[in-house]
């Protein structure tokens, strides 16, 4: 109790004491901020009017380029650039494989990244550091050339086929299919998630285990009500960061993927580019973006419960 | 102390000014770098680095060029908002030629120097039909999209059109072609089949300028290639990505026939990546689509007379001997007889003049929409 309050006081006394410092180290958060501001929000700003139709000042030059362009017929603007991608038959077959992607390969990544994290804290070794240490092995590798390698390994003429043919076996062709993707984005996205929730883990004290070991708890029991309440916070993040990873992924499917359906990553620059019909590839990047916000909001909501668990709020 | 280096400063700064202004009048004032902007793939690049601007410059001493690549024009959309945005303003888009599949839209646009023989003399001895495609462009080299295939394993290609058709439905999973946003010569097929059912005069005017009403004539030609699905590469109504795919699938036997662009095709065998088994030929009935490539040059451009001078030596004998037989392989748009004898000996006998063209761009960004909506996957 004491001490809280002198903390209190002594934080109270910092504050008071520098308002110099304060104003440093506002300058000092400034230059990001600014950075976002300037080159991320206005430019979403704008890009965001142009999709309700605004076709003139920051947007003229791309109404006068694109097709397909809808100028406004309100004061507020026109939804027909969000009707025109509704009503495409390619939409709803992008979203639906964009949100299964996202969804499976999450999920598969958190569990094989949960495998790993709790092998490494509970039996631990040698095997268990070499391990982890080669599943970070993709982190270090451009995910231009790891889509590139999983291409020559599961194409038409691949690795797998020319292998399994050696013994008379017909091995699928994975490429262009959706698995595919699937298998990309988990191995692009497994280390973060490795790196997050391995340190998770590691960071519950041996003493909790211990005694949950002591009252006679079994291993599986030990993972469901120690491991994993205690390493949620991590978890989460990774997942959430995971996900929005994934969602927005372009090179994957690019490479890996059917050319239909795909994933809204590459229909959002096929309609920029191919189509040249920059307001609606605008409303489908609105649309990943509100999926993103939504995944955002588990984030956020991770980060204040561990926020209040260690009483910073 | 201080004082006197100021001086010395000083000194020195009078010094750098007075010889600046005595050399000034006395020398020609230099010819600021032809900004020459490719968007195309790698052989365009080569062709332009390594081939046609050493020359360029041996044989007009003074000149500068300095080539910017967009790889497989990536940044075609912004490029031509970049042109678009400089000539309202009346800046400078920095680019002084350019070369892509975006020029014919920059001159029906009104944002190109007109190419004429006022211009460029050495346009008398391009055909005009080619010319009007242009739209102002400069057509400075050709290439046509043709049937690859495997001789070992097909005696007899198709001829037609239609021949090729039955022999697709007749070897399920031996041919493909790419999707027509990825590259030209997956569009070639595209837009040939599309075309099987239009008439003469519907395929000019699409050629030509945008037209919407003409579209619903695609649906045709669209659910005969959604009916190929089932007999290309993968049976699924899956296809390469890009023109290179294509060439890769031909090159590895995974397929017995392909659409590839002459010029790549050329490239590919003189590179020894592509087997002397594989074959090309044209069809007919219609043909493939093929056409010249363009240049342009930016009313934006300050630097647009070496712009000129540049176009029109590439346009001379000596500029298009070297893009028939250096590493591009490429047609003329000059006439044969003008030609080393020696080179022109090598070239197929594709009539530039008889190429049937591709889309007008806007027209194509439609039928490639059209082609995804309605073919992949389905």
């Amino acid at each position: 109790m004491t001490s809280t309050k002198t903390d209190v006081v002594a934080e109270g006394l910092g504050a008071a004491k520098a308002p110099r410092l304060s104003v440093v180290g506002f300058l000092m958060a400034l230059p990001p901020l600014l950075l976002v501001l300037f080159f991320v929000g206005l430019p979403v700003l704008i890009a965001f009017t142009f999709s309700l139709g605004f076709t003139t000042g920051p947007n003229r030059v791309l109404s006068m380029i694109g097709q397909e362009i809808h100028k406004k017929d309100q004061w507020w603007g026109t939804f027909s650039a969000y009707k025109d991608v509704i009503h495409d038959p390619r939409f709803a077959g992008d979203m639906r494989t964009t949100l299964a992607i996202t969804f499976i390969s999450t999920t598969l990544v958190l569990l094989m990244a949960l495998g790993i994290g709790i092998y490494q804290r509970m039996i631990g070794g040698r095997l268990a550091s070499v391990m982890t240490a080669l599943t970070l092995v993709p982190l270090f590798v451009p995910v231009v050339i790891a889509a590139w390698a999983i291409h020559t390994f599961y194409a038409g003429d691949g690795f797998m086929r020319s292998f399994f043919s050696q013994f008379g076996i017909e091995f699928p062709t994975v490429t262009s299919t959706v698995s595919a993707i699937a298998i990309g984005t988990i191995w692009t996205s497994l280390p973060f998630a490795i790196l997050m929730v391995t340190s998770g883990l590691q960071s519950i004290p041996d003493a909790l285990i211990e005694t949950a070991q002591d009252a006679g708890a079994g291993f599986i029991r030990i993972i469901r009500t120690v491991l994993i309440p205690l390493a949620i916070t991590p978890i989460v993040i990774a997942g959430t960061f995971t996900a929005i990873g994934i969602l927005g992924s372009f090179t994957i499917p690019l490479f890996l993927g059917p050319n239909q359906p795909t994933m809204l990553g590459v229909e959002i620059s096929n309609f920029f580019g191919a189509y040249n019909r920059p307001q609606q590839s605008i409303v489908m990047a609105f649309i990943v973006f509100a999926s993103a916000s939504g995944i955002a909001l588990i984030y956020i909501w991770a980060n204040v419960r561990s926020a209040k668990q260690s009483g910073r709020i | 102390m201080l004082k006197k280096k100021y001086a010395s400063v000083l000194v020195a700064t009078a010094l750098v000014a007075l010889s600046l202004g005595a050399s000034l009048p006395t020398t020609q004032a230099a010819i600021p770098a032809i900004q020459v902007y490719i968007s195309g793939d790698t052989n365009v690049q080569d062709l332009w680095e390594k081939t046609l601007v050493p020359a360029f410059k041996l044989a007009n001493p003074g000149y500068d060029v300095n080539v910017t690549l967009d790889l497989h024009g990536t940044h075609d959309a912004q490029e031509t908002a970049k042109i678009t945005a400089a000539f309202a303003t009346r800046k400078d888009a920095g680019a002084d030629l350019i070369d892509g599949g975006f020029v014919q839209q920059l001159g029906s646009a009104g944002l190109l120097f007109k190419g004429t023989t006022a211009l460029i003399p050495n346009l008398s001895t391009v055909s005009r039909a080619v010319l009007t495609i242009g739209k102002g462009g400069i057509p400075y080299r050709a290439s046509a999209v043709l049937l690859a295939y495997n001789s070992t394993n097909v005696k007899t290609p198709p001829k037609t059109l239609d021949e090729l058709l039955v022999w697709v439905k007749a070897h399920p999973g031996k041919f493909t072609y790419n999707t027509p946003s990825g590259g030209g010569s997956g569009f070639a097929f595209v837009q040939t089949v599309i075309d099987k059912y239009l008439t003469n005069a519907e395929r000019k005017t699409l050629v030509l300028g945008v037209n919407k009403d003409l579209q619903p004539k695609w649906k045709t030609g669209l659910e005969t290639l959604r009916g190929l699905n089932a007999y290309t590469y993968g049976k699924n109504g899956t296809y390469p990505a890009n023109n290179a795919e294509t060439l890769k699938d031909i090159a590895t036997g995974l397929v017995d026939m392909g659409t590839v662009w002459s010029d790549q095709f050329a490239s590919a065998i003189k590179d020894g990546t592509m087997p002397a088994n594989i074959k090309v030929t044209q069809i007919a009935n219609p043909a493939f689509t093929g056409g010249a490539a363009y240049l342009g040059i930016p009313r934006t451009s300050k630097n647009y007379k070496a712009a000129q001078v540049l176009a029109n030596w590439v346009l001379s004998p000596a500029g298009q001997n070297l893009i028939v037989a250096g590493t591009m392989n490429g047609m003329p748009v000059i006439p044969v007889s003008m030609l080393d004898p020696k080179i022109a000996q090598g070239l197929s006998t594709v009539d530039v003049t008889n190429l049937r063209a591709p889309y007008f761009s806007a027209n194509g960004n439609d039928l490639k929409s059209a082609w995804a909506l309605a073919v992949p996957g389905k």
